[in-house]
């Protein structure tokens, strides 16, 4: 590779460079991670280098003449944020450029440089400096759908010297059509499930709990209510006892295999048999000095209560041990001492 | 009580012998602490001669669950007998362990 005398000036110059570029790219890089995090934007990735030598030496050679400075080169620091959602990308881009000073006349929408018929690289490039005056660095922004689809094109469409017939372009363009779509598709999805997670948190709270279909996301909303609570409390009054934190949706698999299909049909377990729960749990701890208990107590003896009064026997309650801690045997002599409990607090089975 | 603790085939195992209650916790405590040096390795809680177990063990098994967790080690309960077997349905605490 020869390069004139004002190029090799410049490979001199970015080399003796470089460890403040490093510097300033981890900076840039950690507030970006930072403020995504605080901003509460899941991302795929952000990522970030510094211009490999090599590269900067074939940037020059090809067009070394037009760069009078190194500042005039924008990529020496490159990072690449990768959203998951169309949407996030311009709430990213409005971040960095709150972060940033843009250089708006280099940035570029590549998103607006399509005709209404045609498809193909979309990414937003900004060309950034500190606030505080940096040398220039470019941020890309886009999602990861784009992101693949760049790199696919990358790598099959320009790694071959021979050019590529307009079929096999055409078949590039509609495949980033398809995606394009599909980013497009994805956002609506989130969008519509927002609002629905949004809807049934409402109903929940308002108490329509029998127009709440029983779902992982309208039983996680449910609990937040803290429904097993007071059944809890009670419980653990018997042995002045602590309660250690528990997960619930275990349960969820129990009440859909009982056949409750709202939230309703819970509540109204809890209303009905929360005083049978309790002096089965009373039956069993009073005779013993227990005093921590997990917070799934009071849910589990409202299924033993539920399973029973509804009718079954030592499978239904062992069905109930199986979902939750997985198919034993052993689970049969816990049900035969949860009937027992059962009978001896005057329940008939 | 009695704990034994060994290594075996890169498991952690601690075998408990006897009765663990509020008496005997203190020094089983201090017995267990190899079993939170445990990342990289799953741990074997043997409850085979474990006869009876309190509150004071139940927190125990509870702490070390607690701690082997976010090292991504397992803790396993080994031959428990049905007594002890059901005090962990009883309390609500037998989904939290995995039972071998």
């Amino acid at each position: 590779m020869r390069l004139s005398p004002h190029c090799e000036a410049l490979l001199q110059e970015f080399i003796d460079l470089r460890p403040q570029l490093i510097l300033l790219d981890n900076k840039i890089f950690e507030l970006l991670q930072t403020t995504m995090q605080q901003q509460g934007i899941e991302l795929n990735s952000i990522e970030h280098r510094i211009k490999g030598v090599e590269s900067l030496a074939g940037k020059l050679e090809r067009k070394g003449e037009k760069y009078h400075s190194l500042s005039d080169i924008t990529d020496l620091i490159g990072l690449r944020i990768v959203t998951f959602y169309t949407d996030d990308v311009d709430k990213v881009a409005a971040i960095v450029s709150q972060l940033f000073d843009i250089d708006w006349s280099n940035s570029v929408d590549k998103r607006k440089l399509h005709d209404f018929n045609s498809f193909g690289y979309n990414s937003l490039h900004y060309i950034c400096q500190l606030h505080e005056g940096s040398i220039p660095f470019e941020i890309q922004i886009r999602t990861a759908l784009q992101h693949t689809w760049s790199a696919i094109e990358h790598d099959i469409g320009y790694k071959g010297a021979v050019k590529l017939p307009p079929q096999y372009r055409r078949q590039f363009s509609r495949l980033a059509g398809m995606l394009e779509l599909a980013d497009d598709e994805f956002s609506r999805l989130r969008t519509t499930m927002t609002e629905y997670r949004r809807q049934i948190q409402t109903l929940v709270k308002s108490g329509n709990l029998s127009d709440v279909t029983l779902s992982t996301d309208s039983f996680r909303s449910y609990l937040e209510l803290h429904p097993f609570e007071r059944l809890n409390q009670r419980i653990a009054a018997v042995n002045q006892a602590e309660l250690f934190p528990a997960s619930l949706m275990p349960f969820l698999r129990v009440l859909e295999h009982f056949g409750m299909e709202s939230l309703g049909d819970v509540q109204a377990m809890v209303d009905d048999l929360s005083d049978t729960a309790y002096q089965l749990a009373l039956s069993q701890l009073a005779v013993t000095d227990l005093d921590i208990l997990s917070e799934s107590v009071g849910l589990q003896n409202l299924c033993v209560v539920y399973a029973l009064k509804h009718g079954g026997g030592r499978d239904d309650v062992k069905m109930i041990y199986d979902t939750l801690y997985g198919a034993n045997e052993s689970n049969a002599i816990l049900a035969d001492a949860m009937i027992r409990q059962y009978k001896a607090i005057g329940q008939k089975q | 009580m009695k704990t034994t603790f060994k290594e075996e085939e890169k498991n952690f195992v601690m075998y408990f012998e006897g009765r663990l209650d509020t008496a005997a916790s203190a020094e089983v405590e201090k017995s267990m602490a190899p079993l939170y040096e445990c990342s990289g390795h799953d741990i074997i809680l043997d409850c085979t001669a474990l006869e009876y177990i309190s509150s004071s063990g139940l927190r125990l098994f509870l702490g070390l669950l607690k701690a082997a967790k976010p090292k991504g080690s397992h803790v396993y309960l080994r031959n428990m007998n049905e007594d002890l077997r059901q005090v962990f349905a009883m309390t609500g605490f037998i989904n939290l362990f995995e039972f071998i």
